[in-house]
């Protein structure tokens, strides 16, 4: 398998797994498919893509992380339960800052714990 | 052929309402393998730099091995965590995944196993929905490579067509590019005609088209199931897309596919029918079974 043609394939994944932790992947990819610096094939297949499906993708993922979590974590449960916006504000910065990187929902209730500490330490 | 699957789900109130069904009904199981495991310890104890624990099985693990035992019925693996089109794959991760499933292969002997064509492991991401991937001959190459590796364990092995919602290409481009992931020996597709009606209806096409571009020939199984619209809220002008949500009765558009399609499949082994736990009441119960049981109708008429 030629090297080149893998890291391009790599180098498109690096590209929607920003896009989809962004809080836009529809603009996200759109820059991309305009960034003159990366190859004009890798351009011409983000060119490609739906906005809309891109849009519904990008929700359908943070749903099922959403989801991960409220199985793994009762507390973040319960705060969603109380103050619903107020933890969707939360979880959409926790989306962004935090690489999906969980094994499953116990994992993701602890990396969403340990990510609100060190934010609510920053804010102190 | 070994007939009719139905999906067992990890979640009690599933296998409370359905249990006489699976029991009655289907001649195969087909399981996640990866909703019967959980990482042996939580990485918080260690933080993010603590060892990477191993999997071990959850508790539905030995709840499905005892239906298995119970019933006789076989099970078919379908997995969501080996990611096929990943370009640069993360060895650590994939050793704990293949020892793990090496495990499960020695204890519920599955016939064949499939995962999802496309991404879901991108950049180190677990981004969990299978994203599509450009159709080239660098990514059919890849896909084929992951399956090579898994036949290290199972003699039978292939991809489902997944649904997406964006292409990187023309979505009519997927049945050569399949062609071209699955040319080794024993790799086979699974058919997810759900997943062919779902991305038609949304990038408008007939879902036939795509059907007949396939290597039929390559069909070890076909999925049948149900589906629902997205929010009208999600989309500009209250837009919606079909959502490949398993979580309604299979429509009729499906039905009439897998009459038309199932014929031509010489070497398809089973047909199954799909359901997301946590979508089904005591009303629903009799509607599933009188779907395995349209689905057994169908297999009986193209056995002839």
């Amino acid at each position: 398998m030629a090297e080149r043609a893998v890291e391009e394939l790599a180098r498109l994944e690096r590209i929607l797994a920003d896009a989809f932790q962004s809080p836009d992947p529809r603009a996200a990819i759109t820059a991309a498919a305009e960034d003159a610096t990366l190859p004009a094939a890798l351009r011409a297949h983000l060119s490609a893509a739906s906005l809309d499906g891109v849009r519904v993708a990008g929700l359908l993922i943070a749903k099922l992380r959403f989801e991960r979590l409220m199985h793994g974590s009762r507390e973040a449960g319960e705060w969603f339960q109380r103050d619903p916006a107020a933890f969707a504000a939360a979880f959409r910065r926790y989306h962004a800052e935090v690489a999906p990187t969980a094994e499953g929902p116990l994992q993701e209730g602890a990396a969403f714990a340990r990510w609100f500490r060190e934010a609510d330490s920053g804010n102190a | 052929m070994i007939g009719v699957g139905f999906t067992a789900q990890p979640e009690e109130r599933y296998l409370e309402l359905l249990g006489a069904v699976l029991r009655e009904e289907p001649d195969y199981l087909e399981l996640v393998p990866e909703t019967t495991w959980r990482p042996a310890r939580p990485r918080e104890e260690g933080g993010d730099d603590a060892p990477i624990a191993p999997i071990e099985p959850n508790g539905f693990h030995a709840a499905f091995l005892e239906l298995g035992r119970e019933t006789d019925k076989p099970f078919v693996a379908h997995g969501v965590g080996w990611s096929p089109g990943t370009a640069r794959r993360d060895e650590a991760r994939d050793a704990r995944w293949l020892e793990r499933i090496r495990a499960d292969q020695a204890a519920f002997r599955y016939r064949w196993y499939t995962d999802h064509l496309g991404v879901s492991v991108a950049d180190g991401r677990d981004l969990t929905l299978p994203l599509p991937l450009p159709p080239t001959d660098a990514a059919a190459d890849v896909v084929r490579a992951s399956l090579e590796r898994l036949q290290s364990i199972f003699d039978d092995v292939g991809v489902e067509n997944s649904v997406f919602y964006y292409h990187l290409g023309d979505p009519l481009d997927e049945p050569a590019f399949l062609h071209r992931a699955l040319g080794g020996p024993r790799m086979h597709l699974l058919l997810d005609l759900h997943n062919v009606y779902t991305t038609a209806v949304n990038a408008g096409f007939e879902p036939e088209r795509y059907v007949d571009a396939l290597p039929l020939d390559r069909v070890i199984e076909i999925h049948v199931s149900g589906g629902a619209d997205s929010d009208p809220a999600w989309l500009p002008g209250g837009r919606t897309l079909r959502l490949d949500s398993h979580d309604h009765a299979v429509p009729e558009e499906v039905w009439a596919l897998l009459d038309r399609t199932l014929p031509r499949c010489a070497n398809v082994r089973g047909v199954t029918l799909e359901r997301m736990e946590g979508t089904v009441g005591e009303a629903d119960v009799p509607l599933l079974r009188d779907e395995l049981r349209r689905v057994r109708r169908a297999v009986e008429s193209a056995r002839g």
